[in-house]
C-alpha cells in the first residue's frame, strides 16, 4: 500500500457509467413495491414483483460489469451534500448486492408456490424490505445505513405480525422486536458516538459519512465506545452467540422461508463490521480482537452443541446459521486479507445455502404440516430432489469443495493459521464438522429413514421447486468450481481492509 | 493439440452420469455399462500410452482453475498411479454388475452417483495439484454417503453413512492444512506437486506435514487406532460398495503419492512410526478376523492386515518396498474386491454373510465357492496369484530394514491365512443346514464373466508378473531416489 493508507478514495459514477446505477439500484426496489402495492391483490402485482425482483438482479449484474475489481477505490460514488447522500461500491459490497437481488428472486418464485394469502401485499413488503437491504450495503454513511437497517427490520416486522397465525407466532415477534430494536439502538447509539467524536475533533461539525470519520475517532474511551456499540448492535443483527436469542424462535414459529431469508441470507451485519467496525475504530478493534475471536470459538461448539439438541428442523437450522456466523467473525477479525476475503465469500456461500435449505423445510412444512423430527420420515422416496438439494446445501455451508464454501474456509483457514496458529485454526476446523454432523444427523432423519407405516402422503416435487432449487443449487455449483471470478472481485477491498492492521 | 486422454477418462464417467437424466430410467443400467466400458477402454489407453522409462510425470494436463491462489488443473500420471486407472475401471463394472437387479428403486440416481464416485476416483489417481486432489479427494464422499445412506443392506446403514462421513471429514481437516502448509512455505505458494517434491522443507515443516498427512490418509488406509468406521462401513454396505472403498486403497496411495515423498527426512526419522503402525495392523487384522463369524467383517479385517503389511514394506523406503506396494494393492484391487463382489452375489442369494447362517455353499454354489476361494487366495498371497510378487518385495524389503518386524508380518500373515481358511472351511464346506442355502442358485452368467474376468487377472499376473512390476519399477525407484537413499 501507499501513502493514502487509512485514507480513502473514490471514484465518481460518472467516471464510469452513463447513469447513476447506484441511486437506480436502491430506487428500483422501493418504486418496485409502490407499484406492486398500487396494484393492491390483482394477479398483476404478484407478476409485477417477480418483474421487479429479476430486474434488480439484472441491474446488480450489470453494476457488477461496470466495477473496476483492482481498484482499491470506491467506484461508482454517489454523493448529495444537502442530505449527506454517499453511495459507492466495491467488490465487496457487490457480491452482498448479487445475493440480496438473488434471493429476493427466489423469495418471489418460493412466495408463489407457497399459495400465501394477500400475495401483493407480501410482495411489496418483501420489495421494501430489499430496498432496505440494498440500502445499507451501498451507504457509505452510517446514520444512512442505520436508517436503511430500521426500514428492513420495519418490512421484516410486518411480514410476521400480518401473517402471524398463532399465539406462538405474536410470542416469537415479541422476543424479535425486543432483541432487534436493542441492537439498533445500540448501533445508533454507536453512530451518535463517531458522530460526536468527530465534532471534538472539528469544531463542532457533526459527520456521519465514512469518508469524514477514517481517522478522526480519537483513539481512547470514544473509539472503545464507538467500537462496542457498533459490534455489538451488529452482533445481535448478525446474530453473533450469545446474542441469537431471538433466531430459533423465529425461525420456529415465524414466517418459515422468507423471514429467516430476510433476516440471515444476506449477512448485513458481518457486512456492516467490514464497511464500518474496521475501519473507523481500528484501534479498538485491535485491541479486542483476542476476546472477540475467543468469544466466536466458543459460539461455534456451543451453538452446534445446542444444534444436536434441538427435534425441530427449523430450530436447528437456526444454530446452524448461529454457528457459522462465529466462523464468519473469526474470519473477519482475522484482520488478515485472507481471513477477510474469506469471511465475505463465506457469507455470501451461507446467505445463499442456508435461504435454500430454509426453502426446503418450507416445502417439506408445506407437504406434511409439522417440522418435528420425529414425525418427519421417508422423504427421500418422494422427494429426491429436494433431498438432494438439501444435502447439497448442507455440504456449501460444511464448506465442501466444489462450493463456494471450500475456496472461502481456505483462505481462512489460512488467515487463522497465520494469525492465531494452528490450535484454534484445528478447532475451527473441527466446528465445522460438528456443523456437518448436525446436519446430517437431521438429513438422516428427516430424509433418509424409514417411512413410517400410515404417514402423510407426500407429494411429489412441483415444478416451482425445481426451478427454486436448481437456481440456487445451479448457483452454488457454478460458483464453486469457478470460484476465480469472485476471489478476484474481492482481492482488491479486502487487502485494503486488512492493510490498516499491523501484521 | 494432443488428446487429453486423462481429462476425458477422469469426466467420461459425469458425462454419463448427466446423460443418464436424459434417457428413460429403463436404459439407465445399460448405459452406465457402456460408459464404465468406455472408462476402462481409456484407462487401457492410458496404460498403452505411458511409457515406463520415459518422464517421471507423464500425459500431463494444464489449464488455469483459480489464479489467484495459484491453483491450477493439472492431471497428469507416473508409474505408482497408472496402473490404478484400469483397477479402477475394471472393479467399479464389477460393482455395476453387482447391483445390477437388486437397486429397483430410482436407479437413475444410483447410477448417476456411482459415475460420480468413479469420476472423483480417478481423479484422486490423476491430479498433480494439491487442492485438485483434496477437491476429488472430498468429492467421494457425498456418493458414498448416499449410496450407503440409501441403498444400504442394514438397518443402520444410515448412521454407517453419517459416521463415514463424518469421520472422513474429520480426516481431511489435516490434509487441507498440509496443502496450505505446503503452498505457504514456499516463495510464490504454489499448490503444484511436481513443484511441491522438488522442493526441500525445513525439518519442523516436514515433521508436521509428516505427521498431519499420516493422520488424514491414515483414517482412509485404515491405520489401527483409526480404522474403528470399516467394520460397521463392512456390514452396513452392500458389497459392490465395500468392494470399492475396501479394493481400491485411496488411504495407502495417499501415502505413497504425498506423506512420504513431500517430507523425506521427516518420513525417515519416523520410519518407525510408520513400520509399527503397519505390524500393529497386520498383528491386529488378522487376530481380529480370527474373532469374526461374518465373511464380510472377516475380509475387512483381512484387509486391514493386508495394507498394514504395504505400510510396513513402505516403511523401508526402498524402491522394492514402494513397487511391492504399488503391486500389492494394485492386486488387492481385483483380489479383495472381487472377494466383496463374490459376497454380495452370496448375501443376494441367502440374505446373509454369517457362517452360522452358511454352511455347505459350495454344494450348491460350486463356481461361486470357487471364485471365492480364489480371490481369498490372492488375499491372502499365495504364490502363483497377483499378490504374490508384491507381498514377497515387500517381505523381503521388511525384513532388511525392520527385521523384527518383518518376522512378526510373516507370523501375522500366517495367521490371515489360517483364518481365512478356517472362515471358508465354515461357510462352504459341511453339510447344508439351511434352506435359503440348499435352495440358491449358482452365479449367473452375467456375474459368471466379471468372476472370469477377476480370474483371469489374478492368474496372469500372478504367473507372470514381470511387466506389471516394470511398469512400477522406475517410478519406484525415482520415488526411492527422492528420499535421499
Amino acid at each position: 500500500m501507499n501513502g493514502t493508507l487509512g485514507s480513502l478514495r473514490e471514484i465518481f459514477w460518472y467516471e464510469q457509467a452513463g447513469l447513476p446505477l447506484l441511486l437506480l439500484l436502491q430506487l428500483l426496489p422501493l418504486f418496485g413495491a409502490a407499484v406492486v402495492f398500487a396494484f393492491k391483490e390483482r394477479s398483476t402485482a404478484v407478476l409485477a414483483g417477480k418483474a421487479f425482483a429479476l430486474a434488480e438482479l439484472l441491474l446488480a449484474i450489470v453494476v457488477v460489469s461496470r466495477l473496476q475489481p483492482t481498484s482499491a477505490a470506491l467506484q461508482l460514488a454517489e454523493r448529495f451534500a444537502p442530505l449527506a447522500y454517499h453511495v459507492g461500491v466495491d467488490g465487496v459490497s457487490l457480491i452482498f448486492v448479487l445475493v440480496a437481488a438473488l434471493l429476493t428472486f427466489l423469495m418471489t418464485l418460493y412466495g408463489m408456490s407457497r399459495g400465501m394469502i394477500s400475495p401483493g401485499r407480501l410482495f411489496a413488503v418483501l420489495l421494501l424490505a430489499e430496498a432496505g437491504l440494498v440500502g445499507m450495503l451501498l451507504t457509505l454513511n452510517v446514520a444512512w445505513f442505520a436508517a436503511f437497517s430500521a426500514l428492513e427490520l420495519w418490512a421484516v416486522v410486518y411480514l410476521l405480525r400480518r401473517w402471524a397465525s398463532s399465539h406462538a407466532e405474536t410470542q416469537a415477534l415479541a422476543r424479535f422486536v425486543q432483541y432487534q430494536a436493542f441492537g439498533w439502538g445500540l448501533f445508533a447509539a454507536g453512530c451518535l458516538v463517531l458522530g460526536w467524536g468527530h465534532a471534538e475533533a472539528h469544531g463542532g461539525r457533526w459527520s456521519f459519512d465514512l469518508f469524514d470519520l477514517i481517522g478522526a475517532v480519537p483513539v481512547g474511551k470514544f473509539q472503545t465506545a464507538a467500537f462496542y456499540l457498533l459490534f455489538y448492535g451488529l452482533a445481535v443483527r448478525t446474530p453473533l452467540f450469545p446474542l441469537h436469542g431471538w433466531l430459533p424462535n423465529m425461525a420456529q414459529h415465524g414466517l418459515i422461508a422468507v423471514a429467516p431469508a430476510l433476516m440471515v441470507g444476506v449477512k448485513v451485519g458481518i457486512y456492516g463490521m467490514f464497511r464500518f467496525v474496521l475501519p473507523l475504530t481500528p484501534v479498538a478493534v485491535e485491541y479486542w480482537q483476542p476476546y472477540v475471536v475467543g468469544f466466536a470459538g466458543a459460539g461455534v461448539f456451543f451453538t452446534a452443541a445446542l444444534a444436536f439438541q434441538q427435534t425441530n428442523l427449523r430450530r436447528l437450522l437456526a444454530f446452524a446459521v448461529v454457528s457459522h456466523t462465529s466462523l464468519l467473525v473469526i474470519g473477519v477479525f482475522s484482520l488478515h486479507e485472507a481471513g477477510i476475503q474469506g469471511a465475505m465469500l463465506l457469507a455470501a456461500n451461507f446467505g445463499l445455502a442456508a435461504t435454500g435449505m430454509w426453502f426446503i423445510v418450507g416445502f417439506v412444512f408445506r407437504r406434511t404440516g409439522t417440522t418435528e423430527l420425529h414425525e418427519l420420515s421417508g422423504l427421500f422416496e418422494r422427494i429426491p430432489f429436494l433431498a438432494i438439494a438439501f444435502l447439497g446445501f448442507g455440504l456449501a455451508i460444511v464448506g465442501m469443495p466444489g462450493t463456494p464454501g471450500f475456496d472461502a474456509a481456505h483462505l481462512i483457514l489460512e488467515a487463522a493459521i497465520d494469525q492465531f496458529g494452528a490450535l484454534l485454526t484445528v478447532a475451527t476446523a473441527l466446528g465445522n464438522v460438528a456443523a456437518a454432523g448436525f446436519l446430517l444427523w437431521a438429513f438422516q432423519r428427516a430424509f433418509l429413514s424409514q417411512a413410517k407405516s400410515g404417514a402423510y402422503d407426500v407429494d411429489r416435487t412441483l415444478p416451482m421447486e425445481y426451478v427454486v432449487c436448481g437456481i440456487a443449487l445451479a448457483a452454488m455449483l457454478a460458483i464453486g468450481f469457478f470460484t476465480e471470478p469472485w476471489l478476484h472481485l474481492t482481492e482488491t477491498a479486502s487487502q485494503a481492509a486488512a492493510a490498516r492492521f499491523v501484521r | 493439440m494432443k488428446l487429453p486422454l486423462l481429462s476425458l477418462l477422469v469426466f467420461l464417467p459425469l458425462l454419463g452420469a448427466g446423460l443418464l437424466w436424459l434417457l428413460p430410467a429403463r436404459a439407465a443400467r445399460w448405459l452406465t455399462a457402456a460408459s464404465m466400458l468406455a472408462t476402462l477402454a481409456l484407462g487401457v489407453a492410458a496404460l498403452v500410452a505411458y511409457n515406463p522409462a520415459g518422464a517421471r510425470f507423464q500425459l500431463l494436463e494444464q489449464a488455469s482453475w483459480i489464479a489467484s491462489l495459484n491453483v491450477h488443473y493439472r492431471l497428469g500420471v507416473d508409474g505408482l498411479s497408472i496402473l490404478f486407472l484400469p483397477a479402477t475401471a475394471l472393479l467399479f463394472l464389477g460393482a455395476l454388475v453387482a447391483c445390477w437387479n437388486v437397486v429397483q428403486l430410482a436407479v437413475r440416481l444410483h447410477c448417476s452417483l456411482l459415475l460420480l464416485l468413479q469420476t472423483a476416483m480417478l481423479g484422486i489417481f490423476c491430479a498433480l495439484d494439491t487442492v485438485l486432489f483434496f477437491v476429488f479427494w472430498e468429492l467421494t464422499l457425498a456418493p458414498l454417503y448416499f449410496l450407503l445412506g440409501r441403498w444400504g443392506v442394514a438397518s443402520s446403514s444410515p448412521q454407517a453413512a453419517a459416521r463415514y462421513f463424518l469421520i472422513m471429514l474429520a480426516g481431511g481437516i489435516p490434509l487441507l492444512l498440509v496443502f496450505v502448509m505446503l503452498a505457504a512455505s514456499q516463495p510464490v505458494p504454489t499448490f503444484d506437486l511436481t513443484l511441491l517434491l522438488d522442493a526441500q522443507l525445513p525439518r519442523s515443516t516436514q515433521t508436521a506435514v509428516f505427521l498431519l498427512c499420516l493422520l488424514g490418509f491414515g483414517v482412509k488406509v485404515p491405520l489401527v487406532p483409526l480404522h474403528t468406521w470399516l467394520p460397521q462401513f463392512a456390514l452396513a454396505a452392500p458389497g459392490s460398495l465395500t468392494a470399492l472403498l475396501v479394493g481400491l486403497k485411496l488411504g495407502a496411495f495417499g501415502l505413497i503419492r504425498f506423506a512420504v515423498p513431500l517430507a523425506p527426512a521427516a518420513a525417515q526419522d519416523m520410519h518407525w512410526l510408520l513400520a509399527g503402525l503397519g505390524t500393529v495392523a497386520i498383528l491386529y487384522g488378522a487376530v481380529g478376523m480370527l474373532a469374526q463369524t461374518n465373511l464380510r467383517l472377516g475380509l475387512a479385517y483381512a484387509s486391514i492386515c493386508h495394507v498394514g503389511l504395504a505400510v510396513l514394506g513402505l516403511a523401508s523406503y526402498t524402491a522394492q518396498g514402494a513397487q511391492g506396494a504399488v503391486s500389492l494393492l494394485l492386486s488387492f484391487s481385483v483380489a479383495t474386491g472381487g472377494a466383496f463382489l463374490l459376497l454380495e452375489f452370496l448375501r443376494q442369494r441367502t440374505g446373509s454373510t454369517d457362517i452360522h447362517a452358511l454352511g455347505g455353499a459350495a454344494k450348491t454354489m460350486p463356481l461361486l465357492a470357487t471364485g471365492f476361494l480364489i480371490c481369498g487366495l490372492a488375499g491372502v498371497g499365495m504364490p502363483g496369484t497377483s499378490s504374490f510378487p508384491g507381498e514377497f518385495l515387500l517381505i523381503i524389503a521388511a525384513l532388511h530394514s525392520h527385521t523384527g518386524a518383518g518376522m512378526a508380518a510373516l507370523f501375522g500373515l500366517s495367521i490371515a491365512a489360517g483364518g481365512f481358511l478356517a472362515l471358508y472351511r465354515k461357510a462352504f464346506f459341511g453339510p447344508v443346514t439351511r434352506p435359503e442355502v440348499s435352495q440358491a442358485q449358482d452365479l449367473r452368467p452375467r456375474e459368471w464373466a466379471v468372476l472370469v474376468a477377476l480370474i483371469v487377472m489374478i492368474a496372469v499376473i500372478g504367473i507372470y508378473p514381470g511387466p506389471w512390476i516394470e511398469i512400477v519399477r522406475p517410478a519406484a525407484e525415482a520415488w526411492a531416489a527422492g528420499l535421499g537413499r
